[in-house]
């Protein structure tokens, strides 16, 4: 198996980076500083972090609606514990803890009970967001102490934290497990063709378990970081992250059937969007616009990805 | 990989889903039963029931055409974002002093407008369903907050209310008379006409379908056209109910819509499905919301309760099927 290949949607995020570029240049002149790209850099952090999860799970065909309702009850479940007096390292490994449990009840349940992920998800998704207002009563959790916020607040010189010690080294970790491991080959043959995957004796359902854990895990993470950097945790978080995070995959060049797609794909995407949101809200644009822009910007991609390939036929057939 | 499971001659597949039916009938009685005696009879006010048939009915009416894009195949999650922009065009429609008469194609336009967009995507653009309305839902959201801002549009005629709902010919309001009336020709519609046949064909196997000469993208495009009629329907309905319009109307009506379908045995898979099913889950999911309120539950809990009904339901479904 060949190194993987998000080449399809290489040249459609180029133009839109560049237009985002352009865009936001002009748009808002002001924007190029260190501390607005870090910024821009920490709110992309948690979405991203999301994203990368997303991905293995849509790269073996599945998909997770869930992702932004465990990020809320993970962080909600950490914040609960350190208010309690638990130890913040504690804590956050508690809330790990919830991310990876309920990546496994969502895997669990499409290998098991042989549900479509979508279905599984979706009714994860009220669970879990269910539960997380059920537990707070729907009211917001701070107090925590000092010692958490080096997660979402912290520094190293004048970088954010997140970005060098959280996001950097978990992209290479995922991208050389997805390039070099075994099951990183496994995820994608099991979304290339589920029934061959079976049939040469491959555990796709473990497979399929394992990407929603993972993406449960990273989840949970996100939602630590969150919590950390507004010193709340919110039960009602991440309401529209499930989609942007699917959004994102897609245009990081990820098919939704599943078998193709890359986390440095997923990492381009994010940087792209986190343009767009940043230049909008830098311009006082309501967010309910960035996810507009972010809709519209799916859509657009996708459709100029089938006229290319439409056109690359008609000259194939031509020839 | 969707296993044409029973295909042939019983493909409409009435008599494989009926063990599911009785069983969402059985899960309707026991949760009706829990809840009027929890709620020491209040469950049978006269009001209470109005709610709830009122709030099926909202479900319902977009949870048809759902059904029919769910069996082609497809998915709409659009229509919460539609639901809210056809509210947002209808009630401007309102503020302008039109009447209830002259403001009814407004709802249904914009919800056929809507809907053609999301069909054409999907059928001429060949963005896939989940993609293409994932995008919508987004970019209709943002164009009804584009119209409406803060503001909120409060100047609904009370004839919307008193004609949807304050109107009971036999004791049951006219909204869900129109709910009832829309259910029985989609189901003459899907059991008997060749149209509808189609629509399962497509399911089942769109190429087969393509090369049988069926117009799979015509029938497609209508499925997604229709649906957002019927949202525009819908809409109507909901102003009906709650006389105000906001920029979150309508937010996480999708789901709902999507939750009504799916427990009643439709399956996303496409090819199979039935709309006595989506009536029983539509009814089954206003239960849920109108025990939670009346059980003085905290609200948060029909999440919780409305996914594991799902789970369990669809679970025991595939479960009792691969046996």
């Amino acid at each position: 198996m060949n190194r993987i290949d998000w080449t399809g949607r290489a040249p459609v995020l180029l133009v839109i980076s560049l237009i985002t570029l352009i865009g936001v240049s002009i748009g808002a002149p002001g924007i190029w500083s260190t501390d607005n790209l870090f910024a821009m850099g920490v709110l992309a952090v948690e979405i991203g972090i999301i994203a990368l999860g997303q991905t293995f799970v849509i790269n073996t065909g599945g998909i997770d609606l869930s992702v932004g309702a465990i990020f809320a009850l993970a962080q909600v479940v950490m914040g609960l514990a350190m208010v309690g007096g638990v130890p913040w390292p504690l804590a956050v490994m508690l809330g790990l803890g919830v991310g990876v449990l309920c990546g496994l009840v969502n895997g669990l349940a499409t290998v098991w009970l042989r549900v479509p992920a979508i279905i599984v998800t979706l009714a994860t998704m009220f669970a879990f967001s269910g539960l997380a207002l059920v537990i707070t009563s729907g009211i917001d959790v701070s107090g925590f102490p000092e010692g958490f916020a080096v997660l979402g607040q912290g520094t190293i010189g004048s970088v954010p934290l997140q970005i060098v010690a959280i996001y950097l080294p978990l992209l290479v970790l995922l991208a050389v497990v997805q390039w070099r491991t075994r099951f990183g080959r496994l995820v994608h043959l099991t979304g290339t063709n589920t029934l061959a995957a079976r049939l040469t004796g491959i555990r796709i359902g473990r497979v399929q378990i394992a990407t929603f854990v993972i993406a449960g895990g990273l989840a949970a993470l996100a939602g630590a970081i969150n919590a950390s950097r507004l010193t709340t945790a919110r039960p009602d978080a991440g309401a529209t992250d499930n989609l942007i995070s699917i959004a994102i995959v897609v245009l990081g060049g990820s098919s939704i059937f599943g078998g193709k797609g890359s986390v440095v794909g997923t990492a381009l995407a994010t940087l792209v969007i986190a343009l767009v949101n940043y230049g909008l809200s830098f311009n006082n644009l309501n967010a309910i616009y960035q996810s507009g822009l972010i809709g519209l910007i799916l859509i657009v991609a996708v459709l100029m990805q089938n006229i290319m390939l439409s056109i690359q036929q008609r000259r194939a057939a031509a020839t | 990989m969707a296993t044409p499971a029973s295909s042939g001659l019983n493909w409409p597949s009435w008599i494989n889903v009926s063990v599911r039916e009785l069983l969402l009938v059985v899960g309707v009685i026991v949760i009706t039963a829990g809840i009027s005696i929890g709620s020491s009879g209040n469950f049978w006010a006269a009001s209470n029931l109005t709610n709830l048939m009122i709030s099926t009915a909202i479900t319902l009416v977009p949870a048809i055409g759902m059904t029919v894009i769910i069996v082609t195949g497809g998915i709409d999650v659009s229509v919460g974002s539609m639901l809210g922009l056809v509210a947002v065009a209808g009630g401007t429609a309102f503020e302008y002093g039109l009447g209830l008469a002259a403001a009814t194609p407004v709802f249904l336009i914009a919800g056929a407008i809507l809907g053609l967009i999301n069909g054409a995507l999907i059928t001429y653009g060949r963005v896939p369903p989940v993609i293409a309305t994932l995008g919508t839902l987004s970019v209709y959201r943002a164009a009804a907050f584009l119209f409406l801002g803060n503001h909120w549009i409060t100047m609904i005629p009370p004839s919307v209310t008193e004609t949807m709902v304050l109107t009971q010919p036999l004791g049951v309001p006219v909204a869900v008379w129109i709910a009832l009336v829309l259910l029985a020709l989609g189901m003459v519609f899907l059991a008997r006409l060749p149209r509808g046949r189609h629509i399962f064909a497509i399911g089942n196997n769109e190429n087969a379908a393509r090369l049988n000469g069926i117009p799979v993208e015509r029938i497609k495009l209508a499925a997604y056209t229709l649906t957002g009629v019927l949202v525009g329907v819908a809409a109507l309905m909901s102003l009906g109910h709650s006389p105000m319009v906001q920029t979150t109307t309508g937010t996480g009506f999708e789901l709902t819509v999507i939750a009504a379908v799916v427990l009643g045995g439709t399956e996303l898979t496409g090819g199979r499905g039935s709309l006595l099913g989506t009536l029983l889950g539509a009814i089954l999911v206003g239960l849920v919301q109108n025990g939670v309120v009346l059980l003085h539950i905290q609200p948060f809990w029909s999440g919780v309760v409305l996914g594991v009904i799902i789970l369990v339901s669809v679970g025991s479904a595939t479960v009792r099927r691969n046996d």
